[in-house]
């Protein structure tokens, strides 16, 4: 869903060493809307071993802390899979 | 016999603890302390759970002597809390459910301390008084809900105390509380402060602005002494809280309460809601720093209960609320 009038995106891939992983940061990552209200869109899915994450928004502000934010989260699960993997059958 | 652990980090507590039917099998836990003077900030807060988390998970499966293959379901706090804390701790919790392949089960905060005294104390059918630092709340299940019979109308109890302890820049190690608890048994004289209970409600902010403008006119003044605010503070709070306890418990006939949340482990609570109790021939249950204080148990204990009777979170529905109220949640464990 694009918002009206955005001028800025960013785009992120993010190689996994599987689709099993790559599924479970989709999964871990994917389910907290954004924290405001309009202003900002981001979409996430996975191809094979790798997750895209796709942002839009307005302002370049609301876009810089939405993507620090995501990579502070995303620095959690890759922490988390390399303590407590790998995924079990 | 499910397994259950349980993953709470709505505020300045990270706790992870592990149920198996009733029994505590390990709940360690880290507190976020800032400064005497401040307050705890949802990223500064956040940081600090990001920091401990992991090792407080490793504490957690060593101390109950469990591997991952034993757990049957991962708990997490939903809400009601602060934001960024609540995301921190729900990623790991969403990553390891998935990772070891079990169901997620997304838990009501205050139904999590209900839960966990109803456990340690064994009350039935308690009246409940649910007293923390984000939180003030009377409750009575009836017909599968928590039902809230009265509550504040502005900010809680245990915040109203933890700001006071910023203006007299009490420490906040281990908890501002405590720190107040313990001034307070040495306060003399009782200084009049606002009385502000409203039918089954409570305000709380008009006493705190009271206070922060008289305290340090009356300490300069030597009209009265630190300990003595702190123990008139704790003498007016705990007397609203104690009348409308009352009130809810003539409106449900009912002969037990119980005492939950941060605030439920200061004594001088308790004194005062036993003495209530003691007067009208019922029994009042409380429990000791361990569970009413934030803790990961509490999560995994009503987790337990919500997979005994079949419920579990999809992890597109395990997103996080900071507002989710204690009557939203449909009890399914109890008839």
């Amino acid at each position: 869903m694009a918002v009206p009038g955005s001028g800025l995106a960013f785009e992120l891939k993010i190689p996994f060493p599987s689709s099993t992983l790559a599924k479970i940061a989709l999964g871990s990552l994917a389910p907290d809307p954004e924290p405001r209200k309009g202003g900002i869109t981001k979409e996430l899915n996975v191809t094979e071993d790798t997750l895209h994450v796709r942002w839009r928004a307005e302002e370049a502000r609301i876009l810089r802390v939405s993507i620090s934010s995501f990579l502070e989260h995303l620095s959690l699960v890759v922490e988390t899979m390399d303590l407590f993997g790998p995924p079990m059958a | 016999m499910p397994i259950v652990i349980g993953f709470e980090g709505s505020a300045n507590k990270i706790g992870i603890g592990i149920v198996r039917d009733g029994e505590v099998l390990s709940n360690p836990r880290r507190t976020y302390v800032t400064p005497p003077g401040q307050g705890f900030l949802p990223g500064d807060t956040a940081r600090h759970h990001r920091s401990c988390v992991l090792t407080v998970l490793r504490e957690a499966l060593e101390e109950a002597g469990l591997k991952p293959q034993d757990i049957d379901a991962v708990a997490f706090t939903k809400g009601p809390g602060m934001g960024a804390p609540l995301v921190t701790v729900a990623i790991v919790a969403r990553t390891v459910a998935q990772l070891w392949g079990k169901p997620l089960l997304g838990v009501n905060h205050c139904v999590g301390h209900i839960e966990m005294g109803r456990l340690v104390t064994g009350a039935k059918n308690p009246t409940v008084l649910y007293v923390s630092g984000g939180n003030t709340q009377v409750i009575a299940y009836s017909e599968h809900r928590y039902r809230i019979f009265g509550e504040t109308i502005d900010i809680a109890v245990g915040n109203c105390l933890d700001r006071f302890a910023r203006v007299l820049k009490i420490s906040n190690d281990p908890s501002p509380g405590y720190n107040i608890e313990q001034m307070a048994k040495k306060g003399q004289k009782l200084v009049e402060l606002p009385y502000t209970v409203k039918g089954m409600d409570v305000s709380f902010s008009g006493i705190l602005s009271h206070i922060e403008d008289v305290a340090h006119r009356m300490l300069s003044a030597g009209q009265c002494t630190p300990e003595d605010l702190c123990f008139s503070l704790q003498e007016t709070l705990f007397a609203m809280l104690v009348e409308i306890t009352e009130r809810a418990m003539a409106h449900t006939g009912s002969s037990e309460a119980l005492i939950v949340g941060g605030v439920g482990c200061n004594e001088r609570l308790q004194e005062m809601m036993g003495i209530m109790c003691r007067e009208r021939g019922a029994r009042l249950f409380a429990t000791d720093e361990r569970f009413c204080i934030d803790n990961g148990a509490m999560i995994a204990q009503a987790g337990w209960e919500m997979f005994r009777s079949g419920q579990v979170t999809a992890l597109e529905d395990s997103w996080i609320t900071q507002r989710y109220r204690t009557d939203e949640v449909e009890v399914t464990w109890r008839d």
